[in-house]
Order: structure tokens, then C-alpha cells, then sequence
């Protein structure tokens, strides 16, 4: 082998993207299954994310390029336009640019409750296939996590991929670790790649989802000098729902007794007082609630509070947008901006 | 894991399929060596080099001596004496790091002593940027070092072999850098093949040679002596010749190299070059992406090629003259710039090489692309070989230098305007009223009740990046609550820097700065002087008493490693500011690697748990005891988990600075994601540190100790062990088969603790 080998380009990549966020597992998802097609399939493949500092709840994308064996892989660049793309949190299918590339005759992955359709899938090719898994619930029943049920999922529905092959190089990958683990997520890949959901008639898109050309909210001409930022706070305008996984606190007024403490320990800042005068002129404040446009779920304030006014409670849909106090009123926020 | 490679015969040399990233590479390739001594400090994307590397010694399967320096400069010093030594030494860094480190590098070059450095690269500050551009090495073309570039993890792999026997020839006797795309090759798994025949990777490295060594006191010699004119140019010759020597070595080496494993480097890698009308001349990743397009272009019958140095110095001079010899058009492409010098570096080289080819006609286009790790997707390579195209065509270059890339702006547009400034009144509401006892000379702190304190606008604004139940932002949420009027912040490099400042947000609604963490407060301590100069000048109205802007540097543990020579300059001078540590145990914003606060035993990416290692080898540092030894004003301990306790010492803290002089307060503050706990385990981690008395939470207020939570006097206090079993990081110190680390744990956290009660009970201590 020289090392300026002159294999001709092509379109004979088969490519994979998966969306995720920090915690979900989706690099080593990734990785699991690069590492299957190139030391278990006999192919040729790359594998890579896009993360920069690794906190838990940021956006997280992870890239698969397999090809045939004898054709070298040259181009480090993000996938673009990928055949297969496995959303690792239903939130995130709200952004435009997790869907964007998808080739008509592509595979779209979502982790998604039974029965969870959103709306956002009409912006997935009429001739793509949708599959549904409930990772959550899978990953939650079998001690595992949503990974391993993901790519469970993935070894079905892509007949590019050899299911068996993937599942020992998950095995491979857990080895050192407790045999209980290696069991339980043996079992989340098998349930994943068994209860996925074929999703009929959900795209509305003709032909390929066209790629998203995002520009940064500043340019060379319009930036202030030096990288200065004159625009204090305006992290107030980011989302960042997709950080919770499942839960969330949940005030009950009539049993909080104004003391404080969970102020002191909310690291996300979102606990919404007001200040009122007692009819004895005393002065007094409020906990009128929670701004979930910022709550990442830790859990810190439940764990807290000494009355049990704030309790943790399994997040469903729309539950967040009815129980939320806006922190800062008629702030329109930018869905899941999140640069860490 | 040799159980996932499957074995390859066909070779020269048994070698085996693997899957792995150009910083697994440099390890296993670190390993396959078997290096004496790697001297290193954690920065991103180079980290997981010693990440691997502790991983793999942890599992008992190399025995190279892995030291974690307090800095870059401290790494490098440690790399230099090692190699002086005469075995074989390693590093592995990127950016800020390497350019930490420069100074020490001609010191190296220049006494002629060997070793190899990884260098993953990315781009340098300011603003800091993680990703990958070609800036930091870029820095270092003067140094006197010999640089290979590493194109994928397979020549990461072998560059470190070949290192080697350059470096190391006798002609030669010169250190060597392997340099290799941050993130695009660094974290990108590719399949690679890695020897697995111990005895040829030895024949072929032979062993190191030095002609003199400083572990020879029978052959005493004299390194560095102290030399002038007119010796110094001649020195230098010598060292010039060693470069030109090594033009020579290079190539002989690479094809020893490809004997040995079937891999045939150039010391310029050419694809398509030999009709080749028009090329694009770019190193590494890019020149690889670019590749692909060329063999579209060449299916339209474009003779285009793509030209890529495998070394940067030597300079491939005559390669790259002979190679554009009868080229028409080159784009050169710059992942970095000489600001002022109309193109960067390679561009310029390249320019230089042509020029002393008097029959040369090539056209030459310097395009600067790629910064801070912007992606370069198959579009750009293809823009740039049309650009290159018409000037072939046209015989003309229309724009001999710009950027590719680049973003103008779009008219209005920009990120939201954010939060109205908070004024001085709104936070200056006494939420704690410091009082001076005439009779012990002390501060005496009454607090507001915590509910009082909720309604104080916050100077933090929430929606920034940091993991659910993050610790560094109830402290400061906390330290905010009693601090009174204006502040200055300056955060080093950290987790609390990067999640409140991804651009073009900012979580900061009060003035901001961050500097790398070796020097927040030298920075601060210059801006304080400045306040107060232009206050005495007028140009800056004046403060009542104890209402000057309040300055706080804002650190991590680990700053307080790298950065601790200029905190400790800011101490001795004692400006008005506070130097404000959050101790998270580690460097957690690259991954959790053991910082000098890191307790014994725990784990972390750098000093892992395995049959031969078992987390961190030496005792956390005591740093308040050092600045106490600095004679502060004052000096405390808090923990976010007891706010009372922390808003009491920071409301102190707060006057102190104001009419004193400096302040040092450290707090330890709870990671979840890096403890290996639950997101709300804070308040009984945190406050099982405090009844261990690992953490104990004292004052030395105008040098004298004061304990103000003491677990023995209330009976609260607890074994060591419970504080442990808390924690995924530690739990291995209670397993069987390790009481050693747990009797070592108790006895220094039992010795510390004593001191200070001591100390405490002595009114002048
Ligand atoms: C000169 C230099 N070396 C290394 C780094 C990489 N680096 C950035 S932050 C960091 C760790 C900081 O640790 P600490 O101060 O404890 O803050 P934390 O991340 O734990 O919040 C490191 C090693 C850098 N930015 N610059
Ligand atoms: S800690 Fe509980 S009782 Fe106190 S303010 Fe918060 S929710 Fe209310
Ligand atoms: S769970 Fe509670 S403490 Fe955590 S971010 Fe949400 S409100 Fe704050
Ligand atoms: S890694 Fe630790 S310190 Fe850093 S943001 Fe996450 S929780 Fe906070
Ligand atoms: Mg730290």
C-alpha cells in the first residue's frame, strides 16, 4: 500500500448521522457501530462527532461513513446528506437542521413514546422509511440506556448493517465492565431491534430534504471587533428543554413556605419569585414557580426543599409549556441554542 | 484490543486491523515504543493521548513514567530533562499548550536533545476556539524542531516510529513534532494496521544513542553553558546543519519505515501530479478531502493533482519546486495567517521555494480557509481548483490572497440584544452588613434571611451550558446575593468560562473578561491598578469608601495549578481584588483529568482504576494553606452546599478587597457528571466532605485561623469512607484489597485537619 493511493471517488458511500445530546450515549453509539462494519463486516469506515466541550445536555451530533472494503476513506467533513439519521431525543426533531440532508430513500431513527407522532415528521421525504422505538421506556425497563436500544433498532431497519455483527461489538465494547451490564444491554439492543415501529404515511417532503445552510448571527461586517459580546444575559434567550431526560420538578404551591432554600441551589437559575406587602406591611416573596425554558431536571431543589413542595414527575408532552412561569416575560426564545 | 483486530499476513512486519483515532494512535504508538517518560498537561483535542495512555497503563500494558506537569511549560521542562537523561521521551499537546511550551522549545532544539511531541492542532486564542486550524504549529516553524505532518490515524501511527530513528540519528539530534488535525484526524476513528511483532518494532528502532547524556557522572559534561558572541552564530550553524541533514534522513528513514511495514511515505505526498496543469496545495485533512475532488475534476478532464507536505522542516523545497515545475496555477491553502504577510506561512514558503527557480512560471494564490476548525467540505476544495482553473486559463491571478470562507454578515442581523444592565442600587441592597469588631479586630457578618435574598437580580443570567446540577452556579448565584455594587469578573479557562460564554451569547449581564488560566490574575491585577490610577487622574469619577468596583478572578482548581506563579505574584503584591477558586477536583471542562487538587486515590481520566494503577498517586494540593503563607488579609474555605457559611465569608471577602488588599477563597463545588453521582447528590456529597473533614471550612483572617464548622465539637463528624462510597470516582478505594489507599486517605485528611485546629487554637497562627 503507497500512501497516496488512487482509488476513484464516488457516491459509494453509505452514510449515517445521528442527533442526539450529551449523556444519550450517541458518540459511543457510534462508535459501536463504525467498529462493527470495519473489524466485524469486512468494510471500510470512519467514525467521528461533532461536540466540542463535553457537558452533559449540549448538542451532540455523531457520523458514520462506511464504504467497501477496498475503497479508502479520504473526506474527514461532517455527513451532509446521509441515507440513515437515528434522533436520539423527539425534542430534537423541532430543529430543522436534524433532518436536514436526508436522501429520499433514507432511514429516519426517532426515540419516541408509543404512540408519539410529531408534527415534525412531515418535513421527512414521502418515500423515506420512519421508525419509531420507545429507547426511554426500553432503556429505563432494562437498566440500559437509550444507545444501546438505538442502535438495536438500527441493525433492523438497515439491511446494510449486520444485526449480529453490531450486537458483538456492543458486547466487545462493555466487556470490562460488570457482566450485568454486557446482560442488560444485550437486552435493550434485542427489544430495540424487535419493537421498532415502521411509521407509515408521516413525510410530506419530495425527494431529498434539501441541507440546511445555516450562517452564524454575525459576520465579519456586522461583528462587533475582537470577539466583544455588548449583550449581557442574552444566554435568557436560549432553550434548553432537551436537556431534561423524562423529568421534571413540579411545584405545589400550598405546601411551599417561601423559605428560599432551593434558590440557593438551582444551578439553571429559573425559580420565578415576586415580592408582595403582608396586610400587616411586612414585606414577603413568593415561589410562583418554575421557568422550564431553562430547567435541565438535576433535581437539586426537590432534593432540597424540606416540606416536599417541589417533587419530581415524569415529563409529559406539553406538560412543561402549561406549568411554566416565564422568568422574563415576552422573551422569545431561541429553540436549543446551546453552544457549550 | 487485540480480540477486535484481526491479524494481517501479507506483510513485511505481522501486523493487525484496528478502528482507532489519531490520538488512540499516538498512544498505541507510544506504547508499541515504550517510551521511558511522558511530561504532559491536559488541553483539547491532544488530551486523550495521555487519556489512552493512563487507560492502558491502569491495565498494566506499558510502563512508560506518565508525570502530569502543573502547565505546558512545566511539561515541556519535564520532557527536556528527561530527555537529557537519554531515553525516550514524549509529549502531546495543542494550541495555547504548545505555545505555553514554546519558550522551552529552541532551548531544546538548541542543545540538540531529542524527543518526540504530538501536537494535535487547533487553533490559539483569543478568542479561545477548541477546533482544529493550523495556527498553533504554525507558531512554532522557527523553533528549530523538525515537524512531520500526520495526514490520518495510520500516519500518526507511523510518524511516531519514524520520530524516532530522525530524531535520534546521529547527523540529526534533534527533537521532532508530529503534527496532526485537532478533532478531524485526532478524533476520528479510521482503520488503521498497528504492529504486533515486538522484535522488528525493536530491531527497527534500535536503541537511543546520545553522545553525551546527564546521567553519566563518570563522563562529567556541562549542558547550556552560557554563551555570546562570537559563538553563538556558530552554534547555530551546527544547528542548520542538523536540518539540512535531516532532508536527507527523512527520506531513508521513510523507506526503512516502508520495509518494515508495507507504508510508503514522500516527504511531499502528490496525488495525480504527474500531467498535472493546476493544483491545490493544502496539508492533512484537507488535502485528503481534496483528493476526492480531484478525481471528479479529472472525470471531466481537468488535469488537476493535489500537492501536500508530510513536513514542514525541513521545508520540502526542491520536491515542491520540482513538482509545480510545468504547473500552471497553484492555490496554496492556509489553515492560518501571518497577519500583514499577505498569506500564511505555507504560502509564503511556497512562494520562496518557486522564486529561486529562475524558469518557474507558476502562478501562485494564497487562500487562508479552515480557521478554528470551520469545516472544509468537497464544495470548498472544488472552488478553490476552479480559482486555480482561470488563472490557468486566463494566464492572470485576479486576487492573489484572500480569505475562503468567510461569513460578511447579514445587514441587522445578530444575536438577541439581551438584558437591560443591572444597577447599582438593585444589588447593593444589604443582604449581609458587615460590621469591624474594634475588639478582635475581626469582621462580624449579619445575614438577611435566604428568602429575602431570592428577589436580588441575578448578575448571571440563566440558560447557559452547563450540566444539569452543576456546582459552580449555585456559588455563584450565592456569592452575587451578598456582593454589594459594581464587579468586574474575569473567569479563566474552565467549565464556568465555556458554559456562560458560547458565542454569541453570554450568560455574564456584568463586565466580563477571560483569560487563559495561567494568567487571570496578573490580568486582573493590572486592570485594578488602571481603576484606580484613572480614578486618582479623574478620568474615572470616584467611589465613596468601600464603593469602588468590586474585582473578582474567577478560577478552577486546576487554574490554580497552571496559573498559581502569577496568582501567587498577585498575592505577594496584594492588589484589592479576590481570587475566587471553585474546586471541582479536576480539570472538568477537557474531561475530567486529575488536577493537583484531585485527592489521593480518585479517579480521573488521567490517573484511572485498574490491576495496576488506582486513581491519583499523590495528595491534593493544599492550596489555601499557600496563599495563608502569603499573608493576606484574607483567606477562606466554603463549600456550595452551606450558604450561609459561604455568603458570610464572601460579604467579608468583598470588604477586605476593598480596603485591603487580596482575598483568596476556595469552594468546593459539586460535578456531577465527573464524581460519577446522581445530579442532586450535591448537598450530602458535599456535606460529607465537610463532616470527614477532607474539606474543612476555616477563615485565616488577618493571619489568624478560624474554624467555622467544626464536626467534631457538634458531633457530627464521620469517617472518610462515607464520603468515598459516595461517589462512582471513589468507590474503588473501599473495595477489598484496598486499605492502603483508604488508611493513606484518612491519615492525611486526620494530619491536615489537626493542623489547622491547631492553628486555630493559637491566636497568632
Ligand atoms: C495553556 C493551556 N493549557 C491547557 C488548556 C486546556 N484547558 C482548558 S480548561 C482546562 C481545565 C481547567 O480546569 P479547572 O481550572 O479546574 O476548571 P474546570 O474545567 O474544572 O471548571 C484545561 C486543562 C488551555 N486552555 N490552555
Ligand atoms: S425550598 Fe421548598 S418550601 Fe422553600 S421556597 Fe423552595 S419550594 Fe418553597
Ligand atoms: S430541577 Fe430544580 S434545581 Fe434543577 S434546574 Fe430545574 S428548577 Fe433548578
Ligand atoms: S463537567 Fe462538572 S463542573 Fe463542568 S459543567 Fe459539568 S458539572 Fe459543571
Ligand atoms: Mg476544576
Amino acid at each position: 500500500m503507497t500512501r497516496d493511493s488512487s482509488d476513484r471517488s464516488g457516491a459509494d458511500f453509505f452514510e449515517i448521522r445521528f442527533e442526539s445530546i450529551g449523556g444519550l450515549g450517541a458518540h459511543v453509539a457510534g462508535k459501536i457501530v463504525a467498529g462493527a462494519a470495519v473489524l466485524r463486516m469486512n468494510m471500510n469506515g470512519s467514525h467521528f462527532s461533532s461536540y466540542g466541550s463535553e457537558k452533559k445536555g449540549s448538542v451532540v451530533r455523531s457520523f458514520i461513513r462506511l464504504a467497501p472494503a477496498d475503497r479508502s476513506i479520504r473526506t474527514s467533513a461532517p455527513i451532509e446528506e446521509p441515507d440513515v439519521i437515528v434522533v436520539f431525543h423527539s425534542g430534537l426533531l423541532a430543529h430543522p437542521a436534524t433532518l436536514s440532508g436526508l436522501k429520499a430513500d433514507g432511514t429516519l431513527i426517532y426515540a419516541g413514546h408509543e404512540n408519539e407522532i410529531p408534527e415534525w415528521l412531515k418535513r421527512v421525504p414521502k418515500s423515506a422509511k420512519v421508525v419509531r422505538v420507545d429507547a426511554q421506556t426500553i432503556a429505563f425497563e432494562e437498566k440500559s440506556r437509550e444507545n444501546a436500544v438505538l442502535i438495536g433498532a438500527l441493525a433492523a431497519a438497515v439491511p446494510e448493517l449486520d444485526r449480529q455483527a453490531v450486537c458483538e461489538e456492543l458486547e466487545a465494547t462493555f466487556a470490562g465492565k460488570n457482566g450485568h451490564i454486557v446482560e442488560s444491554n444485550g437486552r435493550a439492543f434485542k427489544r430495540g431491534a424487535d419493537e421498532a415501529e415502521i411509521i407509515e404515511n408521516v413525510g410530506r417532503v419530495e425527494g431529498d430534504v434539501p441541507t440546511m445552510q445555516s450562517h452564524p448571527a454575525w459576520g465579519y461586517k456586522s461583528a462587533p471587533i475582537g470577539g466583544v459580546l455588548p449583550t449581557p444575559g442574552n444566554t435568557a434567550y436560549n432553550d434548553l428543554q432537551t436537556s431534561r431526560t423524562g423529568w421534571m420538578p413540579v411545584l405545589a404551591r400550598d405546601k411551599c413556605i417561601d423559605c428560599g432554600m432551593c434558590d440557593m441551589v438551582c444551578p439553571d437559575l429559573c425559580l420565578v419569585w415576586s415580592t408582595h406587602v403582608d396586610a400587616d406591611g411586612k414585606p414577603g416573596v413568593t415561589l410562583d414557580g418554575i421557568d422550564y425554558q431553562y430547567c435541565k431536571g438535576c433535581m437539586r431543589c426537590v432534593e432540597t426543599c424540606s416540606t416536599g413542595a417541589i417533587t419530581r414527575e415524569a415529563e409529559l408532552p406539553g406538560m412543561a409549556d402549561e406549568l411554566r412561569v416565564p422568568l422574563f416575560p415576552g422573551l422569545a426564545a431561541t429553540a436549543g441554542d446551546r453552544h457549550a | 484490543m487485540l480480540d477486535q483486530a484481526s491479524a494481517i499476513t501479507s506483510g513485511p512486519v505481522r501486523q493487525v486491523h484496528d478502528f482507532k483515532s489519531g490520538n488512540e494512535a499516538a498512544a498505541l504508538a507510544a506504547r508499541d515504543i515504550g517510551f521511558h517518560v511522558m511530561g504532559y498537561f491536559p488541553i483539547t483535542p491532544s488530551t486523550e493521548v495521555a487519556e489512552n495512555l493512563s487507560k492502558m497503563q491502569a491495565n498494566g500494558e506499558h510502563d512508560i513514567v506518565m508525570i502530569p506537569a502543573d502547565g505546558e511549560h512545566g511539561a515541556a521542562g519535564i520532557c527536556y530533562g528527561a530527555a537529557l537523561g537519554g531515553g525516550r521521551v514524549l509529549n502531546a499537546t495543542s494550541s495555547q499548550g504548545l505555545l505555553y511550551a514554546l519558550e522551552q522549545l529552541p532551548v531544546q532544539s538548541g542543545t540538540r536533545v531529542p524527543m518526540v511531541l504530538n501536537v494535535s492542532t487547533r487553533t490559539v486564542s483569543g478568542p479561545l476556539d477548541i477546533r482544529c486550524d493550523h495556527s498553533d504549529i504554525y507558531f512554532v516553524l522557527n523553533a528549530g524542531w523538525i515537524i512531520l505532518m500526520a495526514r490520518d490515524p495510520q500516519a500518526v501511527y507511523d510518524m511516531n516510529f519514524c520520530a524516532i530513528r530522525i530524531g535520534e540519528h546521529a547527523d540529526v539530534r534533534l527533537p521532532v513534532i508530529v503534527a496532526y488535525d485537532g478533532f478531524l484526524t485526532s478524533h476520528q476513528k479510521r482503520r488503521i494496521e498497528r504492529f504486533d511483532d515486538a522484535d522488528a518494532v525493536k530491531a527497527f528502532l534500535g536503541e537511543r544513542e546520545d553522545p553525551y547524556t546527564a546521567l553519566d557522572p563518570g563522563k562529567p559534561v556541562t549542558f547550556g553553558p552560557y554563551m555570546n558572541d562570537p559563538d553563538l552564530i556558530n552554534n547555530k550553524v551546527q544547528q542548520h546543519e542538523a536540518m539540512e541533514a535531516a532532508r536527507r534522513v527523512i527520506p531513508e528513514i521513510f523507506a526503512e519505515f516502508a520495509e518494515l511495514s508495507g507504508r510508503d511515505y514522500r516527504t511531499v505526498d502528490a496525488y495525480r501530479m504527474d500531467d498535472a496543469e493546476v493544483a491545490l496545495m493544502l496539508l492533512n485533512t484537507a488535502a485528503e478531502n481534496a483528493k476526492e475532488v480531484a478525481d471528479r475534476l479529472r472525470d471531466e478532464g481537468k488535469k488537476v493533482g493535489v500537492v501536500s507536505p508530510n513536513m514542514l522542516r525541513p521545508f520540502p523545497t526542491s520536491e515542491i519546486r520540482s513538482l509545480l515545475k510545468n504547473v500552471r496555477a497553484v492555490v496554496v491553502g492556509d489553515r492560518g495567517d501571518s497577519y500583514g504577510a499577505e498569506g500564511g506561512n505555507l504560502s509564503l514558503e511556497v512562494r520562496a521555494a518557486l522564486q529561486q527557480d529562475p524558469d518557474n512560471q507558476t502562478l501562485v494564490m494564497s487562500r487562508v480557509y479552515g480557521l478554528g476548525g470551520k469545516d472544509f467540505y468537497d464544495a470548498d476544495a472544488e472552488e478553490l481548483f476552479r480559482e486555480a482553473l482561470t488563472a490557468a486559463e486566463t494566464g492572470k491571478v485576479e486576487v492573489p490572497f484572500e480569505y475562503h470562507g468567510a461569513y460578511a454578515g447579514d445587514g441587522d442581523a445578530g444575536p438577541p440584544q439581551g438584558l437591560p444592565p443591572i444597577s447599582k442600587e438593585e444589588v447593593s441592597r444589604g443582604m449581609a452588613t458587615v460590621t469591624p469588631n474594634p475588639e478582635t479586630s475581626k469582621l462580624e457578618v449579619e445575614l438577611k434571611p435566604l428568602w429575602e435574598m431570592t428577589t436580588t437580580p441575578s448578575r448571571i443570567a440563566p440558560g447557559h451550558g452547563a450540566c444539569p446540577g452543576c456546582g459552580f452556579f449555585p456559588m455563584l448565584r450565592q456569592a452575587y446575593n451578598v456582593l454589594e455594587g459594581h464587579i468586574v469578573v474575569l473567569f479563566q479557562t474552565g467549565c464556568a468560562m465555556v458554559t456562560t460564554t458560547g458565542y454569541p451569547k453570554t450568560a455574564h449581564r456584568i463586565t466580563y473578561i477571560h483569560n487563559l488560566f495561567q494568567n487571570g490574575a496578573a490580568t486582573v491585577s493590572g486592570l485594578v491598578e488602571m481603576y484606580h490610577e484613572r480614578v486618582r487622574r479623574g478620568e474615572i469619577p470616584a467611589a465613596p469608601e468601600g464603593e469602588d468596583i468590586t474585582f473578582i478572578m474567577v478560577t478552577g482548581d486546576g487554574g490554580m495549578d497552571i496559573g498559581m506563579g502569577a496568582a501567587l505574584g498577585t498575592a505577594n503584591r496584594n492588589h484589592k481584588m479576590i481570587i475566587l477558586e471553585y474546586d471541582n477536583q479536576g480539570y472538568m471542562n477537557t474531561g475530567s483529568q486529575l488536577s493537583y487538587a484531585t485527592p489521593f486515590g480518585h479517579r480521573t481520566s488521567t490517573s484511572e482504576v485498574g490491576s495496576s494503577m488506582s486513581g491519583k498517586r499523590f495528595h491534593h494540593k493544599d492550596t489555601p494553606q499557600i496563599f495563608a503563607a502569603c499573608n493576606l488579609p484574607y483567606v477562606f474555605t466554603a463549600s456550595e452546599g452551606y450558604p450561609e457559611d459561604f455568603m458570610r465569608k464572601m460579604s467579608k471577602a468583598q470588604w477586605y478587597a476593598q480596603r485591603e488588599g487580596l482575598v483568596y477563597g476556595k469552594v468546593l463545588s459539586f460535578c456531577p457528571l465527573n464524581w460519577r453521582t446522581p445530579d442532586d447528590a450535591a448537598q450530602e456529597v458535599l456535606q460529607a466532605a465537610i463532616d470527614s473533614c477532607f474539606f474543612p471550612l476555616y477563615e485565616v483572617e488577618k493571619g489568624s485561623t478560624h474554624i467555622t464548622y467544626d464536626p467534631d465539637a457538634i458531633g457530627r463528624r464521620r469517617p472518610v469512607a462515607d464520603w468515598l462510597g459516595m461517589m462512582g470516582k471513589t468507590r474503588h478505594i473501599l473495595a477489598p484489597g484496598h486499605a492502603d489507599q483508604l488508611e493513606m486517605t484518612e491519615q492525611e485528611v486526620e494530619k491536615r485537619w489537626r493542623r489547622i485546629k491547631i492553628k486555630s487554637e493559637h491566636p497568632e497562627l
